[in-house]
């Protein structure tokens, strides 16, 4: 067998990751989850034939809360150890502190020696996730990443209530006012920083702070949860597919 | 010793900055300051025992977030606030408190003191629950226990005569403060609720006898004298009642005045339901008549809170009120829960009545301001 | 269950409402216990029980009224079953683990209140608990804010007795309680019309003893490494034991902790070697709240311990049996129910030492803190139990949930991982 896959079935994003025998990084791929998890997990197994990866010959392990939907999979790894063992996988180092934002879940997990030794997740609410800050990018009829970019340049605007039926109308009562969109924007991300610093606080942060998941890409949130912190938070291109490389990794413990 | 005074000093208004200065003076000079949070708590035998007792509820948002990393979110912004002021440093007053005293009220308090003793030394009183079949003998012997904790701690001796003359001041300002409020009685009330809610928090800061009650007899005379009448001709007269709402004034007290209404009534911790009872200062047992004076506070903590279901209709007679608004800090479950009971009150004495849940952020402004506007309306 | 509609109908139950109840039970019962594998024969006891929880026990308490007999509904395992008994009185628990009760509830209480309460109060007004139209007095407790004031709302609707609990464990509280058992010994007294006297109360100590023996023998099996029953069968036979009559309870225990002493001799163990072995702690898990343990159950681990109400708080320590004076016995009930440990208390650092106690007799490898939502004391005291457990070197995992079952996947995420972090 050549093929280690991980699939991570998140609430917007599917995230495979394709190894070879030396964990070595064949293929990336990404795609909207749509409606049905079943439906994504069909479409990844085809794509994957196209590349010429035969699935029923690989070992395959899902994650993500879609994990329970990929009947081709032979074992399914909960999105927590997976982020751990990727994020370490991505930043080369065993011992760190994971802060994972993605759609629906933020996670806060504590790795030492490649091992998770402690997690902290949101509840139920989506205060502080990526859907969060999709929802009032919305709003602002701006597309995330841009309303991000635009934050940089706002300040002094905030954003109290947590929960994201309220701030959102929050923020129409802001653009009601006439607040400068720069301004809203950075009141969105400061809302955001400030609820992970929040959990953050529940849990030791290690030496070494990285930022996976759908937001690693946004350079102004990164630079302001390093502030709030008071600690240099990194991240990887590959840092949203932590998830999957994280599942991937644990592929090689399946004997077939 | 010297102390260093907040960086946020300037921001606070007179009265507190006043208090900062002072707290400062006396710490300086060798005195000693006890922080409290309730009105069950005896300051009669901190009076007496030479300590000066400063309220250390928390009333802003600005420490809920250092709190919740230890507290859960589910729980009244003024025990997180009060929480967070004392695990960031910012409070000078719960920085300089030598000791702090707290009793077995609500859930929420009585495991935040276990967590605050870590920081501060904490003394817990066990309060009755209202359900005890001799509550008055057992709050005594609980506060003879902190009298004798109080000698035994801090080298002094509290006596009989100390803690009398300490009940004929604090009687002293309790009428002070009640004269105050009940010029409210009169149609229309010279006063906003807005400026009687600062007067009586200016006067939780000022920390001689005294002056506390100068400062109460001087407001009473000038209003008396000079009082706008006209500022609330017409307005429909609330009384507001529930927790403390020194957090929440902005959103309640005032979104109520600048609609319409004029809160002539405070039936909450800092109004009248803790002001009104006196302390027998010619019982023979003083200690005793001390226990018995704290029962009779109507807090929903006690089950049932007789207490508060008496008050309240008188009230609404004496201060001619047109509605009464419930202001109730989310997750306080004993007051939340009351609020069913003192609906059914306020029916079968046919006065409308209004709940509201809100906490120390300002994202429900809005709502809150439509929702009391709606109620005034109504009226 | 449809053999008891005519006593429902005497009971004046909402029997509409209470058909949709029976009718997502068995679906539950079925999903939760009888797709296990292994179980103890014993078990079968439970399972009729609870096949007809609304018929069987009611039957017999109706049939032991009849007879002149009176019956106390209880809220909590801080009121002392020994007096009642010892005035041929009977106890009862009451209905409140299901979300089906919470609207019910929410009508009179805020939103924010915990779903055990809101299910109690919406099980009694809304006429669908048996256990709720059969008592003849309620007997309360001024434990937790939220009972606290909802029994005020509740005795509104039916006879309640308030028991003033100390909220703290110094000596004179333990003094106080005592007083506090007296009088309830009066009430009780008076309202079923018998006396108790030294003998009859220390007979019906010697009862409920042995009902606390027969189940620390059950839970003494799950100390061994060969687990031989389930924490999900263990746990239906602790929420039962709430409603049954003591000395029947304690012989069906017995005879399950028979089979189960044979079975760990014989070797034979209901999970695969290394499961990972759970105590879970936090607030009581009421019939039929099996949600937990079932997430727990089928994510790869094995619930081993429940330090809860439904779990060690209910029968560990026993009554000193020594006494011959009521005063002597009214004491040493004080003395043994002080000894057991909630948040309600301040300070609550026992229920630590308990956990790391259990965590060692129970072999634990992790410990599961989960608590319902809006219990503000439970929820304050995972901060503390979190850090000495971590201090112990004993991984944790701290949840939060309610009767619904919208976070199902959301816990299942979480239990999941934990139980692969302590597969490491």
């Amino acid at each position: 067998m050549n093929y280690f896959i991980g699939i991570d079935i998140g609430s917007t994003c599917a995230k495979t990751i394709v190894m070879d025998s030396d964990k070595k990084v064949l293929h990336r791929m990404l795609q909207p989850t749509g409606w049905s998890s079943l439906d994504t997990a069909e479409a990844i197994r085809e794509k994957l034939e196209q590349l010429g990866v035969p699935t029923s010959e690989s070992a395959i392990v899902a994650t993500g809360y879609g994990r329970i939907s990929v009947p081709y999979a032979d074992k399914s790894v909960t999105e927590i150890t997976c982020h751990g063992r990727g994020a370490c996988f991505v930043h080369g180092s065993e011992n760190l502190t994971v802060i994972d934002i993605g759609g629906q879940d933020t996670k806060l997990i504590a790795v030492e020696s490649g091992i998770v030794k402690d997690f902290i997740m949101n509840d139920k609410c989506s205060a502080g996730t990526g859907r969060f800050l999709e929802v009032m990018a919305n709003t602002l009829a701006l597309r995330p990443d841009e309303l991000c970019r635009l934050a940089a340049q706002g300040g002094n605007t905030s954003i109290s209530s947590m929960c994201t039926v309220f701030a959102e109308s929050e923020v129409i009562s802001l653009i009601g006012r006439g607040e400068k969109k720069e301004n809203i924007a950075f009141a969105v991300v400061d809302s955001i920083v400030k609820k992970v610093a929040s959990q953050a606080g529940r849990l030791t942060l290690g030496d070494k702070v990285c930022l996976t998941g759908g937001l690693c890409e946004f350079d102004y949130l990164r630079e302001s949860l390093s502030r709030q912190l008071g600690v240099a938070v990194e991240t990887d291109p590959d840092g949203r597919y932590a998830g999957a490389i994280g599942a991937a990794l644990c592929a090689y413990n399946i004997r077939k | 010793m010297s102390y260093d005074l907040p960086a946020k000093f300037e921001e606070f208004s007179e009265a507190r900055r006043q208090g900062f200065l002072r707290v400062k003076q006396v710490k300086e000079n060798g005195g000693k300051v006890a922080g409290i949070f309730c009105t069950f708590t005896p300051t009669e035998i901190l009076d007496a025992a030479g300590f000066i007792s400063v309220s250390l509820c928390g009333m802003s948002n600005e420490t809920v977030p250092a709190a919740e990393t230890q507290l859960p979110k589910n729980l009244c912004p003024l025990i997180k606030s009060s929480y967070g002021f004392a695990l960031t440093d910012k409070c000078p007053y719960t920085y300089f408190s030598d000791l702090i005293v707290g009793e077995t009220t609500c859930d929420g308090k009585k495991k935040m003191y276990e967590m605050l003793g870590k920081l501060k030394p904490t003394y817990i009183l066990h309060l009755p629950q209202g359900h005890d079949s001799d509550p008055v003998t057992v709050w005594t012997a609980e506060l003879r226990r902190f009298i004798a904790f109080l000698e035994e701690k801090f080298n002094l001796t509290i006596t009989d005569e100390a803690l009398r003359q300490a009940a004929r001041q604090r009687n002293a300002q309790r009428q002070a403060h009640m004269k105050l409020m009940e010029l409210q009685k009169q149609t229309p009330p010279p006063l906003g609720g807005m400026q009687m809610y600062a007067t009586m928090e200016g006067t939780g800061f000022m920390f001689t006898h005294e002056d506390r009650v100068n400062k109460l007899n001087q407001l009473r005379e000038s209003v008396e004298a000079n009082a706008d009448r006209s500022a609330f001709a017409g307005a429909k007269r609330i009384l507001v009642t529930g927790c403390p709402i020194g957090g929440v004034l902005q959103k309640t007290v005032k979104a109520i005045e600048e609609n319409g209404g004029v809160v002539v009534c405070f039936e909450n911790c800092s109004g009248i339901k803790a002001a009104f009872q006196m302390v027998d200062t010619e019982a023979e047992d003083i200690v005793k008549a001390i226990a018995q004076r704290y029962l009779q506070i109507g807090c929903s903590v006690m089950t049932p809170n007789t207490e508060r279901m008496k008050l309240l209709p008188k009230l609404v007679e004496e201060y001619k009120v047109d509605g009464i608004v419930e202001v109730d800090l989310q997750a306080c479950t004993p007051y939340c829960v009351e609020s069913f009971q003192i609906k059914q009150l306020c029916e079968q004495i046919n006065i409308p009545y209004l709940a509201v849940e809100t906490d120390y952020s300002t994202g429900d402004s809005g709502q809150l301001a439509t929702r009391l506007e709606a109620f005034l309306e109504m009226l | 269950m449809s053999n008891y509609v005519e006593m429902w109908k005497d009971l004046g139950m909402d029997l509409e409402a209470h058909d949709l109840l029976c009718q997502v039970l068995p679906t539950a019962v079925g999903d939760v216990f009888l797709t296990q594998e292994n179980r103890p024969k014993a078990m079968d006891f439970w399972d009729l029980v609870i096949s007809e929880v609304h018929g069987i026990r009611p039957a017999e308490l109706i049939a032991a009224q009849k007879e002149g007999r009176k019956v106390f509904g209880t809220f909590c395992v801080y009121v002392p079953d020994e007096v009642i008994v010892a005035a041929n009185g009977i106890v009862t628990g009451l209905c409140g683990g299901s979300q089906f009760w919470v609207p019910g509830g929410e009508a009179v209480l805020p939103k924010s209140t915990c779903p055990l309460i809101k299910a109690s109060v919406g099980a009694r007004l809304g006429k669908t608990c048996p256990f709720f139209r059969i008592a003849d007095m309620y007997v309360g407790e001024t434990t937790c804010d939220g009972k606290k004031k909802a029994y005020e709302i509740l005795g509104e609707d039916v006879p309640m007795y308030i028991m003033d609990v100390p909220q703290m464990k110094r000596e004179k509280d333990i003094l106080k309680w005592k007083d506090e058992i007296a009088d309830f010994a009066k009430m009780v007294e008076e309202f079923t019309g018998n006396e108790i006297t030294a003998e009859k109360l220390a007979e019906s100590i010697r009862i409920h003893n042995e009902k606390r023996k027969a189940l620390q023998r059950v839970y003494n099996c799950r100390k061994s490494k060969c687990l031989p029953i389930s924490g999900r069968d263990a746990l239906l036979m602790t929420q039962i034991s709430f409603f049954d009559d003591p000395v029947r309870c304690a012989q069906m225990c017995n005879r399950l902790a028979d089979e189960l002493e044979q079975r760990i001799q014989d070797g034979v163990s209901v999970v695969s070697e290394g499961t990972k072995r759970i105590l879970v702690t936090g607030t009581p898990l009421a019939v039929p709240n099996w949600k937990l343990h079932n997430i727990i159950e089928t994510s790869g681990g094995a619930v081993v311990c429940e330090e809860m109400c439904t779990g060690t708080r209910y029968f560990e320590n026993l009554v000193d049996e020594s006494g011959t004076t009521l005063d002597e016995q009214f004491m040493a009930l004080s003395q043994r129910y002080m000894k057991t440990n909630c948040a309600c208390f301040t300070p609550n650092t026992g229920r630590i030492d308990d956990i790391i106690r259990l965590c060692k007799e129970y072999q634990v490898d992790g410990v599961i803190d989960c608590s319902l939502k809006f219990c503000c004391l439970y929820d304050t005291e995972k901060f503390t139990v979190s850090r000495a457990l971590k201090e112990a070197g004993i991984p944790v995992l701290s949840l939060e949930t309610d009767y619904a079952d919208t976070d199902a996947e959301q816990l299942r995420t979480r239990i999941g991982a934990f139980i692969e972090m302590l597969n490491g």
